[in-house]
């Protein structure tokens, strides 16, 4: 690591001004992303703003019929929260099968988004359940959030403090991990309210998490399994590495897709 | 001749002396040692995997907050520090014999503690920055400015054995280091020529390595006042690095103490010296503070010593009643950039026909220079890898002769009445009842009920693989050892010269000698690993430990009978002759009296000052004979063909370690054993990018490890044939977990993928690769329906 000043704001503005007065600053969170990149001397920001210690940005609650989620809540409080667990489950299991208890016990569920990695499970659920993005200044539909890999529609110094999630009458999510890293390789969340149906896919796309227009209309005729079984995914648009080939994470998709649609309400997980 | 011992500890499951001090964190590991004054070592790494070095300008480093010093390779040089003498040649008589084209000596390149002349691998050390902080030291060691001429570079094993392939060293015409024929030319020939069938194979075990839990770590303290170095350093023998520092240094052994006391991890990676520890000790005594150095995980997958990485081609003979009559066998083995051991290759040399009987073979062995981190013995060095050859080529040749792979294997197994047997290169196997484990193994894990498993497994949509293989395994290791047994009125010690890295001898080798000295396990404790102790041992490698240590420990109880018969004589004022010894008391008939040994220790203090500190006895021993441990292995594999993915049902094994003298210790070592060896069949590899030549795998990330949710509980059972060649009969465990697992494995897969043809890409079988294997076999279907249509 490279020396830099660590800041821990009470409040958002505080945050706000310690960006604002630092050379290069940016927002630590659980860091699980960050501080490995800082170990690695892959990234030398002057100023360090934890954002966890901000209760605004804490806490799960139940309103307008929206489950608002806190962005510094962790995967864990998520995970065992009761009213997670009641309105969206899938959510729930999504968050229980992030990473390990370490992982989860200090990865944040605004950090995970924030940040877009392509492997990440948060975005998966944050699109495919079509949630609103709430930060310092504005609100943003997830359609609009996610850009590309590591990149989202935040401006510098744009804190991510919230997301709602409305709640859907289903949610199911299936995923493949990597026997390395035991991140997805190819994760598929499914959503139905009413007629409408959201599938979002992450770990696979190459530039991040992505809808299928192809399978939600499927699904939205008809929310069974062999409604999308004859359904493929384009290889063109995926990542390719030492895990897996574009080819095959555009199998996995749709393998992953049904076997989400086939148990709905649930999260599995293969390896 | 001493009565036999009564064996009370030896057998049982006792719990380990050391996990209370491990689990409560009072472990001494390396970095857990810290000295007054102590600064930070940096070391500036090669990019490239080759290049010559043009210069080194450490000057824009020197000036960075905190930098003491910035040390190159000619920087040693100009102290007269010399190579570190790695002796990779095996020496023990019973090692087949390795040498250069032509019976030539093996040419060894040069391995400076710092490189001079070029850079060999990824990774590579070319500097040192020593500053008061490590954020110091790695800030600074970005601005050391090393100017490279990059040359081209060979990094895969087949490409590097080319004749016009990039050469490392000038010395050599070509890469290839060994170049040795062993066996009947003649016979095997004559074998071939006449054989009914001749199956054969080609396949690389590719490179893995070894990962300890606990990265590499060193540091090194130059007193002044008494000329002495002090290394703390785990590693896999104190003494031997303690002889090895010495040499570079080029001062008298006596003025080197290494300590190594817990280590966390080894499977072979520690036990050839590493330059940061010389370094630290270079830099201790130029600047006159303690110096620590600590590998970051990056660092120790790029240069911790490797494993693996062979070549093989391999052909069988068989008759008409399915009797082996011959083998040939061409193993190439890399040896990365610097030869520091040619054990794998020779290992496994001696042991390419198997447990199986075929009397005639031969071997062509040869050994490449590659510019890529140096491959070390690797838990079971060189055995997986012929296990491997033999064992697949068997399936093989009864899937296409139409034979059942039992009953194949069963045809040509060595038997019993045949031991000690020599195989057709010469090794010669000390016991085994290798039928008997097959059998015990088939039965244990109901093999005949395998079948019935799979059907009910396709009934579920998956596929379902029974994997199977026996093994010979050799265990030789350095022939010297030494024991010093202190009886002492409050308890026994006993220091010996081997260096756990979690293998449990204080308590494996203290139930040994409770039970050799008629005492109880609880008074005994075990020292291991400060040079300035032990004075002499030969550390712990391919399995010799329980095996040396047991048969020295044997030595010293029977000096020690006769030291305290001669001291009970006096003290019962009798002849010597009259004294009787039995299970740790010594009487005679004149009296009553019995003593027992920390009595003994009492009186011998008042008889003579020479004993105030205890009844002691040094012995020294050297044993050449290798054992050869064996057994059998099958697994079951469930695949989900429509993912790649793989879930292992069952494992069992039946292992004849000879004696076992903690059968938890040996289960969980098994268990381990395993797991390494699923490993490297399923996930592992140490990749590098045929384009750049760098090392893609340098994380967790990318660096599968077999986890605990990736292994069925394993059902291993222990079969005892003593060894005739040591005074208990142990050969040696938990390799024996390894040395079949790739093996068993890639049958169970080839099992699983009947229907989609054999798979022929290297391991590890990711689910990946076993996916884009049904595919191909999906394809080739297709096309022949098509075509039938």
């Amino acid at each position: 690591m490279y020396p830099f000043t660590y800041h821990r704001p009470k409040t958002i503005a505080e945050a706000q001004q310690a960006f604002s007065e630092g050379m290069d600053a940016t927002f630590l969170s659980g860091g699980h992303t960050l501080l490995p990149t800082l170990k690695q001397r892959l990234a030398a920001p002057s100023d360090l703003i934890d954002v966890t210690g901000i209760p605004e940005m804490q806490g799960i609650e139940e309103a307008g019929g929206f489950l608002k989620i806190g962005a510094a809540t962790t995967h864990d409080t998520v995970f065992a929260s009761p009213i997670v667990r009641r309105l969206i489950p899938a959510l729930s299991g999504l968050a229980g099968s992030i990473g390990d208890r370490h992982v989860r016990h200090r990865g944040t569920i605004g950090g995970s988004t924030a940040n877009n990695d392509p492997s990440a499970d948060y975005p998966s659920a944050v699109l495919g359940l079509g949630a609103t993005v709430i930060t310092d200044r504005r609100e943003m539909a997830s359609d609009d959030f996610f850009v590309g890999l590591y990149e989202t529609a935040r401006e510098p110094g744009e804190i991510v403090t919230r997301i709602d999630f409305p709640v859907p009458d289903i949610a199911c999510y299936a995923k493949f991990r990597s026997p390395a890293s035991r991140y997805s390789i190819v994760a598929v969340f499914v959503s139905k309210t009413g007629s409408a149906v959201r599938v979002a896919v992450t770990g696979a796309g190459a530039s991040g998490v992505f809808r299928l227009p192809e399978f939600e209309e499927a699904l939205s005729a008809d929310f069974r399994p062999e409604a999308i079984a004859h359904l493929t995914v384009d290889p063109d648009m995926l990542l390719s590495d030492m895990s897996a080939t574009a080819e095959y994470r555009a199998d996995l998709i749709r393998v992953m897709a049904r076997r989400a649609v086939e148990k709905p309400g649930q999260i599995q997980s293969f390896k | 001749m001493e009565p036999k011992p009564k064996f009370k500890a030896v057998g049982q499951p006792l719990r380990r002396k050391e996990d209370e001090r491990l689990i409560t964190g009072r472990g001494q590991f390396t970095d857990d040692f810290s000295l007054p004054g102590q600064v930070y070592a940096v070391m500036v790494r090669s990019p490239h995997p080759h290049a010559t070095i043009l210069g080194i300008d450490p000057a824009p480093a020197l000036e960075m907050p905190g930098v003491l010093g910035v040390f190159t390779g000619d920087d040693l040089a100009a102290d007269n520090w010399g190579q570190l003498p790695h002796n990779p040649v095996p020496s023990t008589k019973y090692d087949v014999k390795l040498t250069g084209r032509g019976g030539t000596p093996v040419y060894i390149g040069e391995h400076y503690l710092l490189p001079r002349d070029r850079v060999r691998h990824v990774g590579e050390a070319v500097a040192m920055v020593v500053a008061e902080t490590r954020q110091q030291a790695q800030t600074a060691a970005e601005m050391v400015m090393v100017d490279y001429d990059p040359l081209p570079w060979v990094a895969d094993t087949q490409a590097a054995a080319e004749p016009d392939a990039p050469r490392l060293w000038d010395a050599l015409p070509d890469n290839v280091l060994v170049d040795s024929i062993f066996g009947d030319i003649e016979n095997t020939d004559a074998a071939f020529a006449k054989a009914k069938h001749v199956v054969d194979m080609h396949y690389h075990l590719g490179r893995v390595t070894g990962v300890p839990l606990e990265p590499r770590a060193s540091l090194g303290h130059y007193d002044p006042q008494t000329d002495r170095y002090t290394l703390y350093a785990g590693s896999g023998g104190a003494v031997r690095q303690k002889h090895e520092h010495a040499a570079v240094m080029g001062v008298n052994p006596d003025q080197v103490r290494v300590i190594s006391f817990d280590v966390g991890g080894n499977f072979g990676t520690r036990n050839r010296a590493f330059v940061e520890f010389g370094l630290v000790m270079y830099g201790s005594k130029k600047l006159g503070r303690p110096v620590k150095f600590r590998a970051d995980r990056s660092e120790a997958f790029l240069t911790d010593y490797q494993g693996r990485d062979l070549v093989v081609d391999i052909s069988l003979a068989i008759d008409e009643n399915g009797k082996f009559l011959a083998l040939r066998s061409k193993n190439l083995s890399n040896v990365g950039s610097r030869c520091v051991s040619l054990s794998p290759l020779s290992k496994g040399s001696g042991l390419i026909t198997g447990s199986y009987d075929i009397p005639y073979a031969t071997l062509h062995s040869r050994a490449v220079y590659s510019n890529t981190m140096s491959t070390q013995a690797y838990r079971s060095s060189g055995r997986p890898e012929v296990c491997f050859a033999i064992e697949r080529l068997i399936d093989k040749a009864a899937r296409q002769l139409g034979y059942d792979r039992v009953d194949l294997r069963r045809r040509n197994l060595v038997s019993p009445e045949q031991m000690p047997y020599t195989n057709a290169v010469g090794s010669e196997y000390d016991s085994g009842e290798y039928e008997k484990n097959m059998d015990r193994l088939l039965e244990l894990g109901d093999f005949v009920g395998a079948p019935a498993r799979k059907a009910e497994a396709i009934k579920r949509g998956k596929l379902y693989g029974i994997g199977f293989s026996n093994y010979v395994e050799s265990s030789i290791g350095s022939p010297k050892e030494r024991a010093d047994l202190i009886i002492r009125p409050n308890g026994v010690e006993v220091i010996i010269g081997t260096q756990p890295a979690g293998q449990g001898h204080e308590t494996s080798f203290a139930q040994v000698t409770a039970d050799l000295l008629g005492v109880t396990f609880d008074q005994v404790t075990i020292t291991l690993g400060d040079t300035d102790v032990v004075t002499a041992g030969g550390g712990t490698h391919s399995g010799r430990s329980m095996r040396h240590a047991s048969a020295v420990i044997s030595l010293a109880v029977t000096d020690m009978i006769a030291k305290g018969r001669a001291i009970a004589a006096e003290a019962l004022n009798v002849d010597g002759g009259q004294v009787e010894y039995e299970d740790g008391v010594f009487r005679t008939n004149a009296t009553n009296r019995t003593i027992d040994w920390f009595e003994l220790s009492r009186l011998a203090a008042s008889l003579s000052p020479d004993h105030a500190g205890g009844l002691k006895v040094r012995r020294d021993n050297e044993m050449h004979t290798p054992v050869f441990p064996n057994g059998s292995a099958m697994c079951e594999i469930e695949i989900d063909p429509e993912t790649g993915s793989l879930e292992i049902m069952r494992y069992t094994t039946v292992d004849d370690v000879g004696r076992c003298i903690n059968p938890m210790i040996v289960h969980g070592q098994t268990h381990g054993g395993i797991a390494q060896g699923v490993g490297q069949a399923l996930w592992e590899a140490c990749v590098i990018d045929p384009e750049t030549g760098q090392p893609l795998a340098a994380a967790f990330t990318e660096y599968g490890m077999p986890r605990f949710d990736n292994m069925p509980s394993f059902l291993c059972e222990i079969a005892e044939v003593l060894s005739p060649t040591n005074p208990l009969g142990v050969k040696a465990g938990g390799e024996g977990g390894t040395t079949p697992a790739p093996a068993v494995m890639i049958s169970a897969l080839e099992d699983a993928l009947l229907e989609y043809g054999p798979p022929d890409v290297a391991m590890p079988f990711t689910p990946l690769k076993i996916w884009s294997e049904i595919q191909k076999g999906k394809a080739i279907a297709a096309t022949k329906q098509q075509g039938a249509a």
